[in-house]
């Protein structure tokens, strides 16, 4: 901060230096206190006022902030310190625009300022007006070319924006200006010329790339970005020669990487779907797999590619391999084989007959307890090579039963127990695992949970299975059992007991399981409310990003800081996100179909328990919450750490516990586009993401976004469910409309699908659909959703519909999840309970240990 | 299972395995910072194996599989890590890596990940940062950790650090000379003449002698030293510190 505090007498400038100060290393009491004194004798003084109003807003404090800051440019209009502060105010907040262009008119007022400048460009980097980013990099580089950072910073900004040979003339004219090389030691240095490299190649200019590498080559630091970088050069230009020496080279450093072994394929000539080629390249696999009993990369990639009597041969070997070691991953290494019904074939068939085979052992084939034990008190179990042998088969083949592409529950549980009844170890618990998550899949989720909680007990310390126990507790809608079993791992002072940390600590897995089981029951509120602390987690990612913009380029590493800049344009196409937004979607939809519900969940005894429950509880979080303070204060005082606590970063309670506040929501369909915008935006081939999209703009009325998701849609999976559902509904909406269409969108629909001339009617359409996809359940409840839709309340409909769907069960494909889909539309089309209860009977006929289907 | 490099878009999946097996967790931002700081360091293993199969709604057959949902954009399955970084102000006044957090999922332990992700972190410690030494801290009772660290790949116990983790667990602390890595990059210059690692011996082997006597002498005060234990590790801490550090200097100069 360069103020000018040009019209203080001496005495109250250097104390407006001290504020400054103050400020800068965090002593914000100190600061506030300067800033009092000198507010007494010169109460308008604008510049002071904005530095207190910035050390507030630093507290939090934002209104009082504001307020101040406000006051401060009416008195000093002109200040370029007063514009300064006004925009990193609107920073705190994250209303970047805003700060932009506060900062843009401190610019006007004093526009050599660096700090300025600088706080400019990170904004702009941050929002990706990547323009303005190369403009006030231009800039700065202008006014202080001695500095690299300046250079570096323009090639980014050039690089970002898309001008990659801007870039590198930047990045070049650089290097051209220092008298001598820099020592090898300059990793900064080192770090610049290869970002250099990276944009040559990335441009297109491969052979340039490479010719300049080879130049740098010795001097680099990072030697395993170079060796890749020219191997792939050289397979890219073809030198197929140097390119297979290259990567063998970096095979002999990482012999577990499966893109350098195809990358040697490549150089070779050889091809994997090719037969010819395939002795060829068992030889090379085979040579790298002697070099080390530990590698498996070399051993497992060939049953990629082998086929027939040939892979027998070697899948026996490498079946072999592992059941005598008695590796628990086998299935998992293995399983992608899967999706080839005569691999999957043979692996059963080679599990099973080893089973009776004796294990060769050669010599002391002595394996320690597969997994050990965290805990000191339990000694790994020697086994002996027998009953390694017989466990790693029987634990294969119980999950091989298991796997939904050779799924035989009966079976899986006849091996689980088989292979639980061979462990000697107490804390072993890797079988007793497999035999919840059958009883998963069995649909017993109470069994499950009960399961997965004997095998937490068998080793208390380990948190991988405490993870675990506390899933399936959430899959079993036992939220307070998964609560305190995650808290037995969680910080015991933590605010707001185990929950709080895992919110505090960005514990997206357990967040969105515990919104899905409060959805599975309907308790809408905490629901949403648990799905918004999953977005409110990635905004958090997305500006943590922030502080890097200075950090990286100081540090110099500007590759990685490009490849976190891509990472986050595209964080919210990670399944974190697409999952909790879906499930908000849902949420979302609901509320604005039945407004009632947002008064329900508040009033029904607050999702679910009473009252009484409620206070019980209300007390028990605020004693837990009082009890943690004190903790926490009594730690600080021991501590004595002054800084923390003038800080005054206290973590605020949270206003709406119960999420209340967020299904009170005026409009939930725009609550949901915040959701729904990324998601479609990132991860446009998602088809979910597509038919919530439809369901959400269809409801708003926007008919050319919905087309846009139905042909998607289409496109993705035409014979998707949704797709004559949603398309038939969509025809209906137009049918139905008040005003033509605008000429754009009829024109879309005219020449799409949706755009069907035949002179039968939406029931006759509906009716022929069911004919032909009669063996599917999914299509069949589409269609029951549809004839209720389009003839709302009409009893004969509903008997139909109730019919159909009790027709489902008996299909052959049908399973579990669909079967539950099934009983929800019962209710939607108020089929009525007779009708669920025959359903019901039917379900559980057929999945005897389906919870689900069992009466409450 | 892949053993490669940590990248920014890794991070989630990262964070995810950590907290599904350790104590010790830590923020997002605290995974950037180490992925930015010293990018070479840090390693995944990643699950590469999985059915892509999908057979959704193809109503004339009799097998309909709704699972898994597939989309074109599922993470890679990390089941394992390690996060490293260099000491920043070495206290001895040697460089040095740190493992910062190690595991690896239960259903994948056993297969050598571990190790191997470890000796690739290693190796990148003493090429690009000229390491002398790795240090480490692990829980007296974790067998697992310590039969891996010590016999499997070398380390050194070098004291006992009271009540080091925040259940008042004490832990070792634990070094490995990375010496071993400047023989092995003789011997692969000696048998290809690739010339892999470019750093000047002469010069490094004395410092490295020199550092050794010195260390020992660190040791001790590094014992004294109150260490932070995980989240207290605190990210915004590090990342604001410098930031704030830098801007006095940035002023001082303008
Ligand atoms: C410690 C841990 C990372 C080891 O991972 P891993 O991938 O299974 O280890 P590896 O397969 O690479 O093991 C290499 C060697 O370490 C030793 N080792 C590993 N696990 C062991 C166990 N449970 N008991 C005894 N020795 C063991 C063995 O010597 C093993 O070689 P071997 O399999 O040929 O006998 C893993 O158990 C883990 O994630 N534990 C929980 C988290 C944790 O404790 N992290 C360390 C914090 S400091």
């Amino acid at each position: 901060m360069a103020g000018k505090p040009a019209q203080l007498p001496s005495k109250e400038a250097s104390l407006f230096r001290h504020l400054v100060q103050n400020y800068e290393s965090k002593q914000y009491k100190k600061g506030l206190k300067a800033a009092e004194q000198i507010l007494k004798k010169h109460p308008t003084h604008g510049d002071t006022q904005a530095m207190k109003a910035l050390i507030l807003s630093n507290q939090s404090k934002h209104d009082e902030a504001f307020e101040l800051c406000k006051l401060a440019l009416k008195n000093a209009m002109k200040s370029n310190v007063c514009w300064h502060v006004y925009g990193l105010l609107w920073r705190q907040i994250k209303n970047y625009e805003e700060a932009m262009k506060a900062y843009k008119f401190a610019l006007k007022l004093d526009p050599d300022s660096i700090q300025i400048q600088r706080d400019l460009a990170h904004l702009q980097v941050q929002v990706r007006d990547y323009q303005g980013f190369v403009q006030t990099r231009r800039t700065m580089l202008q006014a202080k070319p001695q500095v690299r950072q300046n250079w570096t910073a323009l090639g980014v900004a050039l690089h970002m924006s898309g001008d990659l040979s801007g870039a590198e003339n930047v990045l070049q004219k650089y290097e051209e200006t220092l008298k001598s090389t820099p020592p090898k030691s300059d990793i900064e240095h080192m770090e610049a010329v290869l970002y250099k490299n990276s944009i040559v190649a990335e441009d297109g200019d491969v052979s340039r790339a490479l010719e300049h590498l080879e130049s740098v080559y010795k001097m680099a630091l990072d030697r395993t970005a170079v060796m890749e970088m020219k191997a792939d050069y050289l397979l890219r230009l073809g030198r197929n020669e140097e390119a297979e020496t290259a990567y063998r080279a970096l095979l002999a450093r990482n012999a577990e990487r499966r893109d350098y072994y195809e990358a040697l394929e490549k150089a070779l000539g050889l091809d994997r779907t090719n037969s010819e080629d395939q002795q060829k390249l068992l030889e090379m696999f085979q040579s790298y797999a002697e070099k080390s009993e530990r590698l498996d990369a070399a051993r497992r990639l060939p049953l990629d590619f082998l086929e027939g009597d040939i892979f027998r041969e070697h899948a026996d070997k490498y079946l072999r391999r592992m059941f005598r070691k008695g590796v628990p991953s086998t299935f998992a290494n293995l399983k992608q084989l899967y999706s080839d019904p005569a691999k999957k074939e043979t692996l059963r068939e080679l599990a099973e007959s080893l089973l009776s085979e004796e294990p060769q052992t050669n010599g002391g084939a002595e394996t320690g307890e597969a997994n050990g034990s965290i805990d000191g008190t339990h000694k790994p179990a020697r086994l002996d090579a027998k009953t390694t042998w017989q466990i790693s088969i029987n634990y294969y083949l119980a999950q091989h039963y298991d796997y939904y592409l050779s799924r035989d529950l009966a079976k899986a549980q006849q091996y689980i127990d088989k292979a639980i009844s061979l462990n000697p170890s107490d804390t072993d618990y890797t079988y007793h695992m497999t035999r919840a998550r059958i009883f998963k899949h069995l649909g017993a989720v109470d069994k499950a949970s009960q399961a997965m909680n004997e095998a937490r007990e068998m080793d208390l310390r380990d948190r991988y299975i405490n993870t675990k126990g506390a899933k399936y507790q959430l899959r079993n809608n036992e939220h307070e059992n998964a609560t305190s079993t995650m808290g037995l791992f969680t910080r015991k002072e933590a605010v707001g007991g185990p929950l709080g940390d895992l919110v505090d600590m960005q514990c997206v897995w357990f967040i969105t399981e515990d919104g899905e089981s409060y959805l599975r029951q309907g308790k809408f509120s905490l629901a949403l409310k648990r799905f918004k602390t999953v977005y409110d987690i990635f905004e958090t990612w997305t500006d943590d990003q922030f502080d890097f913009h200075s950090f990286s380029l100081r540090k110099g590493m500007v590759r990685a800081y490009v490849d976190m800049i891509r990472w986050e344009d595209r964080l919210r196409e990670h399944p974190f996100f697409s999952r909790a937004a879906l499930s908000a979607i849902k949420i979302y939809l609901m509320l604005h179909d039945r407004p009632q519900l947002a008064q329900q969940s508040q009033m029904d005894g607050t999702n679910g328990e009473n009252a009484a429950e409620r206070k019980k509880a209300a007390k028990k979080a605020r004693k837990e919450a009082e009890k943690a303070e004190a903790e926490k204060k009594a730690k600080v005082a021991k501590q004595s750490q002054p800084k923390a606590d003038e800080e005054g970063s206290t973590k605020k309670e949270d206003p709406d516990p119960n999420g209340y506040e967020l299904m009170k929501t005026e409009k939930p369909l725009e609550e949901a586009m915040k959701f729904l915008t990324p998601l479609l935006e990132l991860s446009p081939k998602n088809i979910d993401g597509q038919i919530a999209g439809f369901e959400v703009y269809i409801r708003r009325k926007k008919y050319l976004p919905a087309v846009k998701c139905l042909l998607a849609i289409q496109q993705l999976e035409p014979d998707h469910p949704k797709c004559h559902e949603q398309g038939i509904r969509f025809r209906l909406a137009l049918d139905s409309l008040s005003e033509p269409l605008p000429p754009k969108v009829k024109e879309v629909i005219d020449s799409s699908y949706l755009s069907q001339t035949s002179s039968k009617s939406l029931e006759e359409c509906n009716e022929e659909h069911l004919e032909t996809h009669q063996s599917s359940a999914s299509h069949v409840q589409s269609v029951a959703r549809l004839r209720s839709i389009l003839k709302p309340g009409d009893e004969a409909t509903k008997s139909k519909g109730a019919k159909d769907l009790q027709g489902t069960l008996s299909l052959d494909g049908i399973i579990l999840e669909q079967a539950v889909d099934g009983l929800n539309l019962l209710n939607e089309i108020e089929a009525g309970s007779e009708a669920r209860e025959a359903y019901l009977q039917a379900a559980q006929k057929r999945w005897t240990e389906a919870t689900v289907f069992k009466a409450p | 299972m892949d053993i490669r490099l940590m990248r920014p878009s890794d991070i989630p999946q990262v964070q995810q395995t950590n907290i599904t097996n350790l104590p010790e967790n830590y923020f997002v931002k605290y995974y950037m910072y180490h992925a930015l700081s010293w990018p070479q360091l840090s390693y995944v293993a990643v699950d590469v194996g999985r059915a892509v199969l999908v057979v959704l709604f193809s109503f004339n057959k009799t097998l309909q599989v709704s699972r898994p949902k597939k989309t074109p954009y599922d993470a890679p399955k990390v089941v394992g890590y390690v996060l490293a970084k260099m000491e920043e102000d070495p206290a001895d006044g040697v460089q040095h890596g740190h493992i910062t957090s190690l595991s690896v999922m239960r259903t994948h332990r056993r297969l050598g990940l571990a190790e191997k992700l470890m000796r690739q972190s290693q190796r990148a410690m003493f090429e690009t940062y000229n390491a002398v030494y790795v240090s480490l801290h692990v829980r007296v009772s974790n067998i697992a950790a310590l039969a891996l660290y010590r016999d499997t790949l070398g380390f050194k116990v070098g004291g006992i650090e009271a009540k080091y983790y925040a259940d008042g667990e004490d832990a070792y602390s634990m070094r490995m000379d990375l010496d071993y890595l400047r023989e092995e990059a003789l011997d692969a210059e000696d048998a290809d003449g690739e010339g892999t690692v470019g750093q000047d011996e002469g010069g490094e082997v004395g410092s490295a002698g020199k550092t050794a006597e010195g260390s020992d002498a660190a040791k001790k005060k590094e014992k004294k030293r109150k260490v932070k234990v995980g989240r207290q590790l605190g990210v915004g801490e590090l990342v604001e510190r410098n930031e704030s550090s830098h801007q006095a200097q940035a002023n001082g100069t303008s």
